[in-house]
C-alpha cells in the first residue's frame, strides 16, 4: 500500500473510532429510551472542556482532570433525563417531541459553551505525549493509537455489560418490555436515567480522547452529532456493537473517498457514500432487521 | 356570524400593522412569513406524511440562489429566479427523492441529513454560481411590471398575500384524495399498501411540493435582503425551518404561523442580551417542548377542552 | 367455472425452517373457501404470499388464470385482491369514513395539479370516495361510527371497520385473516351475515378462522397442518376425518 493510502486509512480508522464511541453512545440511548439524543456530541464538547478547565484552572492532575470530566457526561446525562424527560413520559408526550427536546437541549448547550469559554478551541494533552508508532512507512501519533484500542475496548466492555452483568439485562428488559420488567422488580424509570447517564458517559469520553488530536469548541458538537448519528443508523441504531462497525466504515469512507479528490468535497463523497450503502444494505451494514422506525 | 367578525378583525389587524408599526417589526414580519412558506414545505412531509426532512435548507438556498443568479448575474426579469428556483428544486427533489424516500423512519431522515450537508458543501465549492463565502449581492427588489416593492411595508403585503395562497393550496391537497392517502401512508404504510396506494410514487410527488414551497421562500429572501451567502443554508437552518411545523403544532395551518412567529420574534427578542440570547432561545424551545409536546396549537386545544369542561360542570351545578 | 385463486405447489422457508409444503388451493368465483390450522402451521405466510407481501421459494400464484408471482401487493390489490390483517390495521389517527373512503380511492384518480389547485375533478373524485364509503359503512351498520377516530374504537368495531374498508373497493378475493378474533358472540354473527351477503354480490372469500361458527358458511374447507394441506372437503367431512381429529383432538 502506498504511503498515502496507509496514512489515509489509518486517519479513517481513528475517525472511525470516535464516530463510532458517538455512535454507541446514540445507540445505548436510543436502545434504552427510544430518544435520538440530539445532544450526544455535546457531551463530548462539554466534557473536554471541563478537563481543561479543571486542569488549567485548578490544577488538578491530569487523571483526575479526566475523572471529573467523564463525571460531567454522566451527571449531564441523569439531570437532563431526570428534569426533562421524565415530566414529558409522564405526559405521554408524542415520539417526535423527544428529539425535538433534545435538538433545543444540544442548542441550548452549545450556546452555554460559547457563552461562558467563548470561540476559542480548547485541547487536551496527548496519551503518550509526542510519541509516534510507524505503521509501515506512515506514522500514527501515539495517542491515536491509545484512541483505537481504548475504543475497541471498551466496544468490548458495553457488550459484555449489556449481557453478562445485571444493570445491562436490567437496562435492556427495562426498554424491550417496561411492564414485565417491572413486576420483575427493575426500577425501570431508574434504568432510564442510568441509560442517560451511560450515552453521556460515552460521549464524554469520546470527548476527552478527541481534544488532544482535535482542539474542540462551541460549534463542534453539532458535527460530531451528525456522524454519530449516521455511524448509529448505519449499524442499525439499537445495536451499540452496530454503531462500531458502522462509525469506522464512516471513517473509512470518509478518508479514503479524499485521496485524489479536493478536500472541500470530503463531506459529499462521504456522505453520497453513506446514502448509496443505505439504499442498497437496507437492513443496515450488519443484515439484521433490527432497523428501527421503519 | 362569531367566524366571520374574528376572520375581518385579523385581516383589519394584518393590513394595519404596516401602517401603525416601525419598520423594524414589518421587517421581522416579513422573515415571518417568508418562514412560513419555507416550513409549510416541512410541515406538509412531516405532518402529513411523517417524512422528517433535514434537506428544506438545500432547497430554500437553490430558491436563493436562482433568483440571486437570475436577476443579479444575469439581468433576467424576477419570474426567472422564481421559476429557475422551483423547476429546480423539483427537479432535484425528484432525482434525490426517488432513490431515497424507498427509504423509511431514521434511515429517511439520515438520507435526507446526508443530501443537506451534501448542497451545502455544494454551495460552498461552486463559488462561481453561488460566491462561495462572499455571497452573491446586488439582488434587486421584487418588482411586478413597473410596480417595485423597494420598501418592507410594500414587501410585507406581497408576501403575506404569497402565504395566504400557499396555505391555500396546501388546503386543498390536504382536503383531497391525495391528502386522503398521504394520511393513510403515514398512518400504516401496510395497511396502504394492501389498498393498491403507491407509496413511493405518493411521497416523491409531496417531496418535490415541500422542495417547492422551500425554492419560493428562499427566492422571496433572496429579494427582501438583496444579499445572499452560503452560511444561511446550512444544517442549522433545516433544524429551524423543521422546529417551525413542530413548535406550533403539525397538521394546523395557524400552527405553522405560529411556529413561524416563535423561529422569528424569540431570537429577536431575546438578542438585546447579547452573547446570552441562543441560550435563551434553546430554553425557550425546551419549555415550549416540556409544556407543549403536542405544539403550542395542541397545547391551546388542550387549555380550550378544559376550559369548556369547566364551562358545562359549571352550567350543571347551577 | 374458472378458478378465481390457484395456488399451485407453494413452498417456503426461513432460514432452515420449512414453513410451507407443496400448498395446492383453489378459490372459485364467488366461492366461500376456508382454511383452518394450528397456530403455526404456515396460515399467515400463505396470506402474505397471496396478497403480495412476501415471495414463495417456490410454486405459483394464479389469479384469474395469470401467474401473479412477481406483482406488487399494490397492484395485486387493482387486480381486485385484497387482504385483511391478523391484528386489523387501522388509520388510527384518521376517522372511520376517512378510513373507508381509502378504500375506495383504488377506484377514483386524480393527480397532483387538481387536487393542489382545487379544481372541480379533483373534487369530484373525493366526493365520490366519500359517497361510496358512506353507502358501505350504511349496508355495515356503522352509520353511528362515522366520525369517531379510529384509534380510538374498541376491538370489535376495528374489525368491522378494516373489513367495510376492504370491501369498499369492490374487490373480486377478499382474504380474511382471523376476522372473529376478539369478537363477542354477536358482532361474530353479524360477521356471519355480511360474509354471506357479499358472497350473494359474487364477492369470492378465502377465510382463515378458528370459529366453528363462522366455518358453517364456507363451502369447502383446506385444513393446514405445519405447512402441508392434509385434508380438503366440507366442513362435515373433514370434521369427522381421523386425521383431522387426531391433529386437533389429539384423538
Amino acid at each position: 500500500m502506498s504511503f498515502l493510502m496507509t496514512q489515509a486509512v489509518l486517519a479513517g480508522i481513528v475517525n472511525g473510532c470516535i464516530y463510532a464511541l458517538t455512535g454507541m453512545g446514540l445507540a445505548a440511548i436510543f436502545k434504552g429510551t427510544r430518544v435520538i439524543n440530539a445532544m450526544q456530541g455535546e457531551f463530548s464538547i462539554i466534557a473536554a472542556i471541563a478537563t481543561v478547565l479543571l486542569m488549567r484552572g485548578y490544577g488538578l492532575p491530569y487523571w483526575a482532570a479526566i475523572s471529573g470530566g467523564i463525571a460531567s457526561g454522566a451527571v449531564i446525562g441523569a439531570v437532563v433525563e431526570i428534569m426533562l424527560v421524565r415530566p414529558m413520559n409522564a405526559r405521554n408526550a408524542p415520539d417526535d417531541s423527544y428529539l425535538l427536546l433534545t435538538i433545543g437541549l444540544a442548542m441550548t448547550l452549545s450556546a452555554c459553551v460559547l457563552y461562558f469559554v467563548g470561540r476559542d478551541s480548547y485541547g487536551l494533552p496527548p496519551i503518550g505525549g509526542d510519541g509516534v508508532i510507524f505503521v509501515s512507512d506512515a506514522i500514527l501519533q501515539e495517542h491515536a493509537a491509545w484512541l483505537i484500542g481504548i475504543v475497541l475496548l471498551l466496544s468490548l466492555v458495553i457488550r459484555q455489560f449489556y449481557h453478562k452483568t445485571t444493570l445491562g439485562l436490567s437496562m435492556m428488559a427495562a426498554s424491550i418490555d417496561p411492564d414485565g420488567a417491572a413486576t420483575s422488580g427493575v426500577d425501570v424509570r431508574m434504568m432510564r436515567t442510568c441509560t442517560f447517564a451511560l450515552g453521556g458517559i460515552l460521549g464524554a469520553v469520546a470527548g476527552v480522547l478527541v481534544a488532544p488530536i482535535v482542539p474542540v469548541n462551541y460549534h463542534l458538537g453539532l458535527a460530531l452529532t451528525l456522524k454519530g448519528f449516521a455511524a448509529a443508523i448505519l449499524g442499525g441504531l439499537t445495536n451499540p456493537m452496530g454503531a462500531v462497525i458502522g462509525g469506522l466504515v464512516l471513517g473509512l469512507v470518509e478518508s479514503l473517498a479524499v485521496v485524489g479528490v479536493p478536500s472541500g468535497y470530503r463531506d459529499v463523497v462521504a456522505f453520497s457514500a453513506l446514502i448509496a450503502i443505505m439504499i442498497f444494505m437496507p437492513h443496515g451494514l450488519l443484515g439484521h432487521a433490527g432497523r428501527k422506525g421503519g | 356570524m362569531h367566524r366571520w367578525f374574528v376572520l375581518v378583525a385579523v385581516i383589519a389587524a394584518w393590513a394595519a400593522v404596516p401602517v401603525v408599526a416601525d419598520r423594524q417589526l414589518v421587517g421581522l414580519l416579513v422573515f415571518t412569513a417568508i418562514y412560513v412558506i419555507a416550513g409549510l414545505g416541512v410541515g406538509l412531509l412531516l405532518g402529513q406524511c411523517g417524512i422528517v426532512n433535514f434537506a428544506q435548507a438545500a432547497f430554500y438556498g437553490i430558491g436563493a440562489y436562482s433568483t440571486a443568479y437570475c436577476t443579479a448575474r444575469l439581468g433576467l426579469p424576477n419570474a426567472a429566479g422564481f421559476v429557475l428556483g422551483i423547476g429546480g428544486s423539483a427537479a432535484i427533489a425528484f432525482l434525490i427523492g426517488w432513490p431515497v424516500l424507498r427509504l423509511t423512519g431514521y434511515f429517511l431522515a439520515l438520507a435526507t441529513l446526508a443530501f443537506g450537508i451534501i448542497a451545502n458543501s455544494m454551495f460552498f465549492e461552486w463559488d462561481l454560481i453561488t460566491g462561495g463565502e462572499l455571497g452573491v449581492g446586488g439582488i434587486p427588489k421584487l418588482a411586478i411590471g413597473a410596480f417595485v416593492f423597494d420598501t418592507p411595508e410594500r414587501f410585507y403585503y406581497l408576501v403575506w398575500i404569497v402565504v395566504f395562497v400557499c396555505m391555500l393550496l396546501v388546503r386543498n391537497l390536504m382536503g383531497s384524495r391525495t391528502g386522503l392517502m398521504m394520511r393513510a401512508m403515514r398512518d400504516s404504510p401496510e395497511a396502504a399498501a394492501s389498498l393498491a396506494i403507491d407509496m413511493h410514487w405518493l411521497r416523491t410527488k409531496m417531496f418535490m411540493v415541500g422542495a417547492a414551497l422551500g425554492s419560493i421562500g428562499g427566492s422571496l429572501w433572496a429579494h427582501h435582503i438583496n444579499f445572499v451567502s452560503v452560511h444561511s443554508f446550512s444544517i442549522e437552518r433545516s433544524i429551524t425551518l423543521l422546529l417551525i411545523p413542530v413548535i406550533g403544532g403539525l397538521n394546523s395551518l395557524p400552527g405553522i404561523v405560529i411556529g413561524a412567529l416563535f423561529v422569528t420574534f424569540v431570537p429577536e427578542f431575546f438578542s438585546r442580551f447579547g452573547d446570552f440570547h441562543q441560550i435563551l432561545f434553546g430554553l425557550a424551545l425546551v419549555a415550549v417542548v416540556v409544556a407543549a409536546p403536542n405544539g403550542i396549537i395542541g397545547f391551546g386545544a388542550a387549555i380550550i377542552d378544559r376550559w369548556k369542561t369547566s364551562l358545562a360542570t359549571t352550567d350543571e351545578a347551577k | 367455472m374458472i378458478d378465481l385463486l390457484r395456488l399451485q405447489g407453494i413452498r417456503h422457508s426461513f432460514g432452515g425452517l420449512r414453513v410451507l409444503s407443496d400448498v395446492n388451493l383453489r378459490v372459485e368465483s364467488a366461492g366461500i373457501t376456508g382454511l383452518i390450522g394450528p397456530n403455526g402451521s404456515g396460515k399467515t405466510t400463505l396470506f402474505n404470499i397471496i396478497s403480495g407481501y412476501l415471495v414463495p421459494n417456490g410454486g405459483d400464484v394464479r389469479y384469474e388464470g395469470a401467474v401473479i408471482n412477481d406483482e406488487t401487493v399494490q397492484a395485486r390489490c387493482r387486480r381486485g385482491l385484497v387482504r385483511t390483517f391478523q391484528t386489523p390495521r387501522l388509520f388510527e389517527q384518521m376517522t372511520v369514513l376517512e378510513n373507508v373512503m381509502v378504500g375506495v380511492t383504488k377506484l377514483t384518480s386524480s393527480n397532483l395539479l387538481q387536487d393542489v389547485l382545487g379544481l372541480s375533478g379533483g373534487k369530484r373524485e373525493i366526493e365520490r370516495c366519500r359517497a361510496e364509503a358512506e353507502h358501505i359503512c350504511h349496508r355495515f351498520d356503522m352509520v353511528k361510527l362515522l366520525d369517531q377516530r379510529a384509534g380510538k374504537l374498541p376491538a370489535g368495531q376495528r374489525r368491522m371497520v378494516e373489513i367495510a374498508r376492504a370491501v369498499a373497493g369492490r374487490p373480486k378475493l377478499l382474504l380474511l385473516d382471523e376476522p372473529s378474533s376478539g369478537l363477542n358472540d354477536n358482532e361474530i354473527e353479524s360477521l356471519r351475515s355480511w360474509i354471506t351477503s357479499l358472497q350473494n354480490d359474487g364477492l369470492s372469500i378465502l377465510l382463515v378462522s378458528h370459529d366453528m361458527e363462522l366455518m358453517s358458511v364456507v363451502q369447502e374447507v383446506h385444513v393446514l397442518y405445519f405447512g402441508e394441506i392434509i385434508v380438503s372437503g366440507t366442513m362435515a367431512m373433514i370434521q369427522q376425518h381421523p386425521k383431522v381429529r387426531e391433529v386437533y383432538l389429539g384423538v
